[in-house]
């Protein structure tokens, strides 16, 4: 999931968000970029990647989603905590 | 609603849905057909972008020599457990070295060894099937789509992206449009197209990376203008990093990875003497998920014996793979050195529009490519996807062109009908009441019924009773307290209405489908029926509802007969003799 945009870095030139797949990150008055919709990112590094500035850093980590085993736990290989 | 809704209307020979590599190749084909037509692609993603494939790793299904398409075809039928559409097949196959040699001629390298020999890598175990991969591991499918969007460019299509259409406009049987909004602006949008083409993708639960676009809208809105709808009860159940995302696995298994339980036991070869850890992803997330439920877990990716000289097609090199592994090396999660957790999970579905082999659906004036119409029943070997978007994408730019000369000009849209539409489309937005839910809520919930194992890998009657209980539930209770605060979130909204559309007709496929057959594995019924294989159709009953029917496959009209059948490598119950092949004529 996408973890932060760096407004001091962003140059405001728009790239990452007009790469975004889910439409997660926006630009504000100030052109800066800004993650609006955290909920939707989906860890594709598309933005990073677009990013002249490096001032976005994604985390490779992807979102923890309702089991396929709800009744084993986790060390086991479930879901459940 | 109606006076405030600001409505662009746009004019266009042909509309594409999807500007992925089946809607990219189809506007390419067309525009060689018919140059001067207007084309118009829209996208509810950024405009080119590629969809899915800009997050594919490039490799590609062809069938090259030594092999032949009859080599190819055999090894379909039996991986296919016999729900193959031979014919289309057979189409498709033979136009898949020209798109290869396509994307070469694009400047789309791929790997070669020293001699300047293609490498491929084998599929599944299966004889013949292979892939081709990328030059450089990490960012093929993104070159890829470049290179075809820098064609249309020249061609002069027209991009779009950011619009979310939701529904088809018709008139007299035929459809003629679509309309929908601009998931920023919030404007209305209103298309009218000579034809139209479906490159939708396909549906899905929104799962991980590549799999969060895909979700079913281009089933929904043929269903609702009169499409028959296939192959519903399969869906893709993958293996999976737990805690991060991996592209390219179909390459680690052929060159010796594999899976161990938490006693360190490859129990795929347990299952499945023959084929072993090399097999269908499908098999393999069966095997995991077993393994799990008798206290086996977890699941540990096991790369100790791949030889060195291959990391240089396993390791990423470039792209968004390249700074994944990076990142993931740096927080100790080394794929290629740390013990790395796997997990059975179910991520998109097969199910798609039926169409004839050339792409025409049972409605005039649309059209179907890609992964929106159904080509695998479950069962998926790495770069096929590549492959059969590109030829289905062009095979379908022709038959809109053809259709198209000999059509009449498209009636204008019934403009009370289309804005009754768009009125029904935004009327989530804004809505209040203290008992609204937020799209993601209902994805949840849905998520929460179909993701057990019972109901996505072992499936069994009761478990899918209880989940079909559910997802009506949810259909009739929830999906309508939906709200969306803002244009974004009515995109997320229309996206949730189709992934519960998708989720009831997948449990009910399901239910239907009483054997086990392909990608569908059904623990109470465990055997192929006896009846021999037959497709799962959705058609329209009186009502307008969902009604299931079976066409038996006729292998008897088609040359390659069903002698043996994939899952009979496989003893995850005990089984009988399969009784469903035929014997070989003599």
């Amino acid at each position: 999931m996408i973890k932060s945009i760096d407004p001091e870095v962003c140059i405001g030139c728009g790239a990452c968000v007009r790469i975004c797949p889910l439409d997660t990150l926006r630009a504000g008055e100030d052109k800066k970029a800004f993650i609006a919709y955290p909920d939707d990112c989906m860890t594709c590094f598309l933005c990073e990647r677009a990013c002249p500035s490096g001032a976005i850093d994604v985390d490779p980590l992807r979102e923890v989603l309702p089991p396929t085993f709800p009744d084993v736990s986790v060390e086991l290989g479930g879901g459940r905590a | 609603m109606k006076n405030t809704l600001k409505i662009t209307r746009v004019e266009t020979d042909l509309l594409i849905l999807g500007g992925g590599s089946a809607g990219l190749w189809a506007a390419h084909r067309f525009a060689e057909c018919m140059p001067g037509r207007r084309i118009c692609i829209v996208d509810k993603g950024p405009r080119d972008w590629g969809g899915l494939m800009a997050m594919a790793g490039g490799d590609f299904e062809a069938v090259l020599p030594p092999d032949t398409v009859d080599d190819w075809l055999e090894d379909l039928v039996y991986y296919f457990d016999g729900l193959c559409d031979q014919p289309l097949m057979e189409a498709i196959l033979s136009r898949s070295a020209e798109r290869m040699r396509d994307y070469e001629r694009f400047g789309c390298e791929f790997f070669r060894t020293p001699d300047g020999n293609l490498r491929s890598v084998p599929q599944r175990g299966l004889p013949h099937v292979r892939l081709y991969p990328a030059r450089v591991k990490g960012r093929g499918g993104e070159l890829m789509a470049k290179s075809l969007v820098a064609r249309l460019k020249d061609a002069g299509v027209t991009r779009m992206g950011r619009i979310m259409l939701t529904d088809y406009l018709a008139r007299d049987g035929r459809v003629i449009g679509a309309a929908g909004f601009h998931c920023v602006s919030g404007e209305a949008y209103i298309f009218h197209a000579g034809a139209v083409i479906a490159a939708t993708g396909m549906g899905g639960w929104k799962t991980s990376y590549g799999k969060n676009t895909p979700t079913g809208e281009g089933l929904r809105m043929a269903f609702a203008a009169g499409a028959e709808l296939q192959d519903l009860e399969f869906a893709r159940v993958w293996n999976m990093p737990r805690l991060f995302a991996w592209e390219g696995q179909t390459h680690l298994f052929p060159l010796g990875a594999r899976f161990v339980n938490r006693m360190g036991e490859n129990f795929m070869s347990r299952y499945s003497p023959v084929l072993g850890p090399n097999t269908d992803p499908h098999f393999t997330t069966v095997g995991m998920a077993l393994e799990i439920r008798a206290g086996r877990g977890p699941i540990i990716f096991d790369v100790s014996p791949l030889r060195d000289e291959d990391m240089v097609l396993l390791k990423p090199q470039t792209g968004w793979q390249k700074l994944n592994y990076e990142k993931l090396c740096g927080l100790g999660l080394d794929l290629f050195k740390n013990n790395t957790e796997w997990v059975p999970q179910m991520t998109v579905s097969h199910g798609g529009i039926r169409t004839e082999i050339d792409g025409s659906t049972a409605v005039a004036g649309l059209f179907a490519a890609g992964t929106a119409r159904s080509l695998e029943p479950g069962v998926y070997a790495g770069g096929f996807a590549l492959m059969t978007t590109a030829v289905t994408g062009h095979m379908v730019g022709e038959t809109a062109a053809a259709w198209l000369r000999n059509a009449d000009a498209a009636p204008a849209p019934d403009e009370a009908e289309a804005e009754a539409l768009l009125e029904r489309a935004f009327a989530p937005l804004g809505r209040e009441g203290a008992d609204r839910l937020t799209p993601k809520q209902v994805l949840t919930g849905i998520q929460t019924a179909v993701f057990p194992h019972d109901v996505s890998i072992v499936k069994n009657g009761p478990a899918l009773e209880r989940a079909l209980a559910e997802i009506r539930r949810i259909r009739e209770e929830d999906v309508p307290r939906m709200a969306a605060a803002d244009p974004h979130y009515l995109l997320k909204l229309h996206e949730v209405v189709s992934v519960a559309f998708v989720s009831e007709l997948f449990v009910r496929a399901s239910l239907e489908r009483k054997e086990s057959r392909a990608g569908h594995f059904r623990e109470d019924f465990p055997h192929p029926d006896p009846a021999g294989p037959a497709w799962l159709l959705v058609r329209h009953g009186a009502d307008g509802r969902p009604v299931f029917a079976r066409e038996r496959v006729p292998l008897e009209k088609w040359r390659v007969p069903l002698t043996r059948c994939y899952q009979d490598n496989f003893a995850f119950v005990e089984r009988k003799a399969a009784g469903n092949v035929q014997d070989r004529p003599s």
